[in-house]
């Protein structure tokens, strides 16, 4: 957290300073990868699918440095109390991010396949879980940044609603498939984006979760209130 | 655990409830007109480490002091309040110096060897409080050396002016002293500050061991070291009590900001 006082070491707080910056940097480029991906899905956009794709080195390469980072403060600085959590939940909170940009990169891909077949295969669920998922992963950065741990447990709340909507969209997805044979290859891609929209999710609210832990030293509780799966409503049995 | 959810008991310093060695009550020290020390409470559980860490010239020391009465040596220096130790309050007059300072142990910051050797070091002290026949007295040499992992070092050269072993060596040598009496209760200031990090590695070995047995109580300004052999946290300033809480609480989420200031580094 952003402290009242410096520390001592101003070499110290300038490291601080610094890791606070790449999480700034890391956070606010997943977050536009995201937003790629899914304007790729919904207005078949492939320049943007592959500027999705092209910003996932980098996405690597910063949670390599801030990686490198803590462990140098770690061995370095000793930190105590709220640096630590700080700290600690930075190295983790990076690893979250970097999956995030991994399942952008990835819906970037399978929407550019997807387009050729989905033509009159309504978008609209998956196009709302998108936002919704967009939309609580930008409040989750935002939390990360603010070191805004009220924004923090919101989101945490939040993403009951995408897996709501995964759900929703699941159904409608197998509906397509049970209609018509040759929408399963358009669905398939178009089921495995909603998969990798919910772990989104996931991932935003471990993020989320972390942030949490170190504006205030507690925990969340281990288990959050999920909105259902489709295995939980018998659809993936249908499914199969 | 959040504030709301402690007990009234642990906030003002008493430990949970389970055997307590030493119990401080409102205790305040004088030295001639500075008042050190300014209504202190604070527990000592029994068989565990309790470290206390604060800038210097915040008390921590001085309470130290005060539980084996060293400060009676010097005139003007007071203490009023409690310290309650096996049902009797060892600031009343009436205690027995020699007595508590066999049953409270006491290691300094620099290893404090008798001019002597190595082997009267250790029966120096019992030989003040028990009659032991020879051979129960090499035993007795025998099994402290041997708990401070020091006997396979000097077992040839027992005799030998204990001033010539390393620092390291003296300082256990100097706990082996302290715990040969078999104390209740052990004070350790800044036992490890003039050691290097083997020698200190070697004594918060010892203090993982002896904590079985014993009560302990150090002064440390290290922090990582009170974060690791700690069990319970104290942290002082200014001659008061702020925070006392486990270790695993004061480093990484403590409740005033104070201790938080002075964990992370940003006292000023």
């Amino acid at each position: 957290m952003p402290h009242e006082r410096s520390h001592i070491v101003s070499s110290y707080e300038q490291e601080l300073e610094q890791l606070r910056a790449m999480m700034v940097k890391i956070g606010r480029i997943v977050e536009e990868q995201v937003g790629l991906a899914l304007r790729a899905i919904a207005d078949h956009d492939e320049s943007a699918a592959e500027e999705a794709m092209r910003l996932d080195p980098e996405v690597d390469e910063l949670e390599r440095e801030v990686e490198g980072l803590v462990i140098r403060l770690l061995a370095l600085r000793s930190p105590m109390g709220a640096d630590l959590r700080e700290i600690v939940a930075a190295l983790k909170i990076t690893g979250d991010l970097e999956r995030i940009g991994d399942y952008a990169a990835s819906i970037a891909r399978k929407a550019i396949k997807a387009a050729s077949g989905d033509g009159h295969i309504s978008l609209s669920g998956l196009r709302s879980m998108g936002r919704l998922v967009r939309e609580n992963l930008g409040r989750t950065v935002d939390a990360l940044i603010e070191h805004d741990a009220h924004q923090a447990m919101e989101v945490w709340h939040a993403d009951r609603g995408v897996d709501e909507h995964y759900v929703t969209v699941f159904r409608e997805l197998v509906t397509y498939m049970i209609e018509d044979a040759r929408n399963i290859r358009a669905c398939t891609e178009l089921l495995f984006i909603a998969k990798n929209l919910e772990r989104i999710g996931d991932h935003a609210t471990n993020v989320a979760e972390r942030v949490y832990y170190a504006v205030t030293g507690e925990n969340l509780p281990t288990t959050r209130p999920r909105g259902g799966s489709p295995t939980r409503v018998g659809l993936e049995e249908d499914a199969g | 655990m959040t504030p709301a959810s402690m007990s009234s008991a642990e906030l003002s310093g008493k430990a949970p409830a389970q055997d307590v060695a030493l119990a401080v009550r409102d205790l305040n020290f004088h030295y001639g007109s500075h008042h050190a020390l300014h209504g202190i409470s604070l527990d000592f559980p029994a068989r565990c480490v309790t470290a206390m860490i604060g800038p210097s010239g915040c008390g921590k020391s001085t309470l130290l002091r005060v539980f084996n009465k060293i400060y009676a040596l010097y005139p003007g220096q007071r203490a009023t309040g409690e310290v309650m130790f096996d049902g009797r309050n060892i600031l009343d007059d009436s205690i027995n110096l020699d007595m508590l300072r066999s049953r409270i142990g006491m290691v300094f910051q620099k290893p404090t060897p008798f001019p002597m050797s190595i082997y009267d070091n250790i029966a120096f002290g019992v030989r003040l409080h028990e009659k032991l026949g020879r051979t129960e007295m090499d035993e007795r040499v025998q099994d402290v050396l041997t708990r401070v992992a020091l006997w396979n070092e000097v077992r040839d050269r027992l005799n030998a002016p204990a001033t010539g072993l390393s620092g390291g060596q003296q300082q256990r040598l100097c706990i082996a002293r302290s715990i040969a009496t078999r104390p209740e209760v052990l004070l350790l200031d800044e036992p490890t500050s003039a050691l290097d990090p083997i020698s200190t590695a070697r004594i918060e070995e010892l203090l993982d061991e002896l904590k079985e047995e014993f009560t302990i109580a150090i002064v440390t300004h290290n922090m990582q070291q009170a974060a690791r052999c700690a069990d319970r946290v104290a942290f002082f300033y200014l001659g008061r009590l702020v925070e006392v809480d486990t270790a695993d609480r004061i480093f990484t989420n403590p409740r005033e900001k104070q201790t938080q200031d002075y964990i992370t580094g940003r006292f000023g």
